[in-house]
């Protein structure tokens, strides 16, 4: 019965079992660069993504990648294709349904961290849940459990520059986590790091994902895709390889 | 079966949740709360962007409430005639110049002939007087001279209907009027010129090189468009000897209440118009004013003020909206990068606007306020030596039209904000 009224819901294609967080199914990107160019960025990506798994996407630049995170991340609709995140056929949403699905199930950690600079670290933790509208008294404990999860809840009134490039990331991690969501997309989050707080903040992705998060690291680095337990490596806009690494 | 549905029944939630506003007041308070940082921390930069709105502001509030203090003063002191009083005249004030030089012709003075017919005839009223002017004249106590003194000759029962009042001594009475007596009342200018530290009563001062005895001193009245207490009250009748033999006069009917005033101005210009054989199509040839009549006159007057005071004001007001304008498209290009991070965390389209506006409506607002505090300062000034009563509706017209402007010329900055490509705002590095 269920399936029955999945399908109609999502027309020809069914939607995946419960436990696939991410399905994408032959997703194209194309860019027009006018004068009748086109330049796919993506041409036809299949894959597939279980609850809890800790996968890393690599490719050199240009690869497509980036793309593909963007996509992944709800940032940008694929020009063709389908695409499901737990559940949800999401390739074909409006911008205000993905900034919902953005705001809920997906946390951003990005290479240069991309903090508000005028914001205390808990002023940032705390805007996914200022815009999911929940109320102030609960989105203050919310993000102080997150910033503890991280071991920040002492410098949580500093301002990201006044916290160090490992401690900014941790904002950061903590600011991915506070809406619980679905997968933590982090892309290249040890480039701007040294190698030190690097492996500090690949410990810190360890143990979420032992906590049972699903985790997409887009990388181009093999020490840091080595982390992962899965690597899909994405080469000209196609998955090359995806190889089970632990 | 039924465990594979379970994300499928996640999605109706979707649709409702995008749609609500639940989220509306905690984005407006953190929109809030960004405007006045932004105040904050560019304090010259916000001051400049609000001076237009400030300038604008305070000039609507400073006209409004000179407008509104003289309002006040008008009818408190030059409109009042005295309560219920109307006065008859050869010429109605409110005349404009090509009327008035047409009844230069056609209208004959108001002679004691007619005060004494109006007097003997009407029926019912509280007072009647007359009184004669000439103005401009030179008064001298012992060497001291005042210039320019107001001289008019006047009935006895004149002080019940006009402004003075008596202070010391006593106001003329029928005896002087009966026997052309050589007395005078004066206003408290003559006192503070001649009499400092002395009894002005029983002293003798020239008018015209005429003597006149002090008889009474008039209370202060105070200045509309120059001094109201540089006077000089004499007999109607000594007045008539003296100096002018047959005045143009200005008779004042006084009745016990407005209903009766009316009743009385009817009667009264139904009794000239038969001694002066008015035909019936033709209009009265003389004038019969009200304190109202000069309210008329002078609210035209600041109608026009007004008019061009609202105009100027519009113009400060675009000014300072597009100066608005213009710093929040410089403030969404500074803060591309911030905007990206905002939408990548789920800032929809609405939330980036509502923040856009209500910050250009906040940071107008504090131009606003900033205007009425600065209006309230100029206006105490102004009544220093002039006069001027902020009026409450100024001041919330003032706040409103600022914030008004800042929401209007937020909309177009905010939504190009809110049209961002997150992608490429997150590129933009700042």
């Amino acid at each position: 019965m269920g399936t029955q009224v999945a399908s109609s819901s999502t027309q020809e294609i069914p939607a995946p079992p419960v436990g696939v967080m991410i399905r994408t199914e032959n997703l194209w990107k194309t860019y027009d660069m006018g004068e009748a160019i086109a330049v796919h960025a993506l041409s036809g990506v299949t894959f597939e993504l279980e609850r809890g798994e800790y996968v890393a996407i690599m490719g050199p630049s240009g690869s497509g990648k980036s793309t593909l995170m963007n996509l992944i991340g709800c940032l940008d609709t694929p020009t063709s294709g389908k695409y499901w995140l737990n559940g949800r056929l999401v390739s074909e949403l409006s911008d205000d349904e993905l900034a919902y699905i953005r705001n809920k199930e997906i946390g951003f950690v990005f290479q240069t961290f991309n903090l508000l600079s005028r914001a205390s670290a808990l002023h940032n933790v705390e805007l996914p849940l200022v815009y999911s509208g929940i109320p102030a008294r609960e989105r203050l404990a919310r993000a102080q459990d997150a910033l503890r999860k991280v071991d920040l809840i002492e410098r949580m009134h500093h301002k990201p520059n006044e916290l160090s490039g490992g401690q900014r990331q941790r904002v950061a991690i903590a600011r991915a986590l506070v809406n619980d969501p679905s997968i933590i997309l982090a892309d290249e989050p040890t480039g701007n790091l040294d190698s030190a707080t690097g492996e500090e903040i690949m410990g810190v992705f360890e143990r979420l994902y032992e906590s049972g998060n699903t985790i997409v690291l887009v990388t181009h680095e093999h020490d840091i895709a080595a982390h992962a337990h899965r690597i899909i490596h994405v080469r000209d806009g196609k998955i090359e390889r995806d190889e089970t690494v632990k | 079966m039924a465990v594979l549905s379970e994300p499928q029944a996640l999605l109706p939630k979707l649709s409702p949740r995008v749609r609500r506003r639940s989220g509306f007041w905690g984005t407006s308070r953190e929109a809030f709360w960004i405007a006045l940082e932004t105040l904050r921390t560019h304090k010259l930069r916000s001051f400049l962007t609000l001076l237009g709105v400030v300038i604008a502001t305070t000039t609507l509030i400073v006209v409004m409430s000179v407008i509104n203090g003289m309002n006040l003063y008008i009818a408190d002191h030059f409109a009042n005639l005295g309560s219920n009083v109307f006065i008859v005249t050869q010429m109605d004030w409110t005349m404009s110049w090509e009327e008035m030089l047409k009844a230069q012709r056609r209208n004959k003075s108001i002679r004691i002939e007619d005060f004494e017919f109006l007097r003997d005839n009407i029926h019912g009223y509280k007072n009647i007087g007359a009184q004669a002017g000439m103005g401009a004249v030179d008064v001298k106590y012992k060497g001291h001279t005042l210039r320019e003194v107001g001289v008019s000759g006047r009935t006895p029962s004149m002080i019940d209907i006009g402004q003075a009042k008596v202070e010391s001594g006593r106001y003329l009475n029928d005896t002087d009027y009966a026997h052309e007596s050589m007395v005078c009342f004066i206003g408290q200018d003559l006192v503070s010129e001649f009499f400092a530290g002395l009894d002005p009563l029983d002293k003798d001062i020239k008018v015209s090189g005429i003597p006149f005895r002090v008889i009474g001193v008039a209370a202060r009245i105070g200045s509309t468009f120059g001094s109201q207490d540089k006077f000089v009250h004499i007999p109607l009748t000594t007045f008539r000897k003296i100096f002018m033999p047959r005045p143009n006069l200005a008779v004042s009917v006084q009745a016990w209440d407005a209903q009766q005033m009316m009743v009385l101005e009817d009667a009264v210009r139904a009794l000239m118009r038969a001694r002066r054989h008015v035909p019936y199509h033709e209009s009265d040839t003389f004038g019969i004013n009200a304190s109202e009549t000069i309210m008329g006159i002078w609210h035209q007057l600041t109608a026009t003020f007004f008019a061009v005071t609202v105009g100027i004001v519009s113009v400060f007001m675009v000014v300072g909206g597009i100066v608005i304008m213009n710093i929040m498209l410089a403030s969404v290009t500074e803060r591309t990068h911030e905007i990206g991070i905002r939408k990548s965390l789920g800032a929809r389209r609405s939330d980036i606007l509502m923040q856009f506006i209500i910050e250009a409506s906040v940071m107008a607002l504090a131009g606003g306020v900033a205007g009425v505090v600065l209006a309230f300062l100029i206006s105490k000034l102004v009544d220093m030596f002039f006069t001027a009563s902020v009026p409450m509706s100024a001041v919330l017209v003032g706040l409103f039209l600022s914030t008004a402007v800042g929401l209007f010329f937020g909309i177009y900055p905010a939504s190009k904000a809110a049209n961002l490509d997150p992608i490429e705002a997150l590129r933009m590095e700042t």
